[in-house]
């Protein structure tokens, strides 16, 4: 199989979801709509409209890991084509990405340190 | 007709998870439970939050069973059993679990609702805690079989299985791949006792159904990778090749489901600390520990 035709099938996947869920939604709407009666579409809040507004700017307590997972993550797209060439290249393989995931750990261990790695 | 027998053999995968989950929560094992309960959600009503994102709120669910959907493509039955056989298969897979968080944001933000805006917020924590645990265990598979192919990494088990050659790989990978799904004890942005429902408190009646749906693809994805990367796919003897695959499936899911329930729920906070202290280090120290084999040992 060509892997246009792969990603063709991988597309029509995600049509036929949409396909399924529409259908889904359509014998929902045959058994029964549901009635519109005051109150009903208060978002669950113990029965009342919360206090505070929910779309708000919000303090995510956990930015030092996600700094850190930048920098994991941007070494990650070099691990994949490094992990399929890996038996190739041999020693020198090992010891290239050896340094610098040694290097990016040492990064992890002072990140940790200087407490990016604690809720804050 | 391959894709035909792959979304049949995942529908009835998911009714059996969906009966061993039912199995799990509520004590009892009932084979008709999971139809009963779909049909019960499709009759009751749909109710749209007040003022929500419309937009969010309905692609939420759907986003998260095309990220199921697409995960379980790349997951072999048995030798041509396979939606598609993608030379980057590994991945692939990574790439489409990673709409799982989009859509968890998606739909925690959608609805305008306090507590499903809470529990969107955490999962975004727990996607931080979790997401290196899936990738690097995956390299480590990808070094031993020198390919991204999921074809590929399960021949190259043929002489040992990877939950031997690799166990650290093994176990990290299984517990964040509870994150990825919030099986409990990582469920954080739905949290039974203190979020009323979290991320799934607005849905209601189809879209409710969408979404447990979408939940039940992805743990069968789930454990169709961890079968995949460490149990050695549909290698085995007697038994042909799906029906291995479909067995260890199965196992794997049952145990991902009950394991959790022994075990207290791990706050956010806790969960983020040990991926990152613990996790990140086993996970690089496998690597390096692979590495070493892979180069001296020709299996």
């Amino acid at each position: 199989m060509s892997e246009l035709a792969q990603y063709a099938i991988l597309f029509g996947l995600t049509v036929g979801v949409l396909g399924l869920v529409l259908s889904l939604h359509a014998l929902a709407r045959v058994i029964g709509q549901s009635r519109a009666e005051p109150a009903k579409d208060v978002p669950a809040a113990a029965g009342s409209l919360s206090r505070d507004p929910v779309w708000v700017r919000y303090h995510a307590k956990y930015y030092g890991y996600a700094l850190l997972f930048l920098a994991f993550d941007m070494e990650m797209a070099f691990m994949y084509p490094w992990a399929v060439v890996y038996r190739e290249e041999g020693l020198v393989a090992l010891l290239d990405m050896g340094v610098f995931l040694a290097i990016l750990f040492l990064g992890l261990l002072y990140g940790w340190s200087q407490g990016a790695l604690r809720r804050q | 007709m391959s894709i035909v027998l792959v979304l049949l053999a995942l529908a009835i995968g998911c009714y059996l998870v969906a009966v061993f989950e039912g199995w799990a929560v509520h004590g009892r094992f009932s084979l008709m439970r999971p139809a009963i309960s779909a049909l019960a959600l499709l009759g009751r009503e749909q109710i749209l939050p007040r003022t929500p994102d419309r937009l969010f709120f309905e692609t939420g669910p759907i986003l998260l069973l095309v990220a199921g959907l697409l995960s379980v493509a790349v997951i072999p039955l048995a030798p041509g059993l396979i939606i598609t056989d993608l030379a980057i298969g590994a991945l692939f897979l990574n790439a489409a679990l990673a709409y799982v968080l989009v859509a968890l944001i998606m739909a925690g933000w959608g609805p305008n609702g306090a507590y499903a805006m809470v529990g969107g917020w955490r999962f975004l924590g727990q996607f931080i805690a979790y997401a290196m645990l899936i990738v690097m265990p995956i390299t480590a598979v990808a070094m031993r079989a020198e390919s991204l192919s999921t074809t590929q990494i399960v021949l190259s088990q043929a002489a040992l299985w990877n939950v031997v050659y690799q166990p650290i790989g093994f176990v990290l990978f299984v517990i964040a791949a509870l994150g990825v799904a919030w099986l409990p004890p990582i469920d954080l942005p739905t949290g039974g006792g203190d979020l009323a429902g979290g991320v799934e408190a607005e849905y209601t009646g189809a879209r409710l159904a969408v979404w447990r749906l979408a939940r039940l693809v992805i743990v069968v994805a789930l454990s169709g990778a961890t079968v995949t990367f460490y149990f050695g796919g549909w290698l085995g003897p007697w038994l042909p090749g799906w029906a291995w695959t479909a067995l260890k499936t199965v196992a794997v899911a049952a145990a991902m489901l009950t394991l959790g329930r022994h075990l207290p729920r791990l706050r956010e906070e806790r969960y983020l600390a040990v991926s990152w202290k613990l996790g990140i280090s086993l996970a690089l120290a496998n690597i390096f520990l692979v590495g070493v084999i892979a180069l001296l040992v020709p299996i």
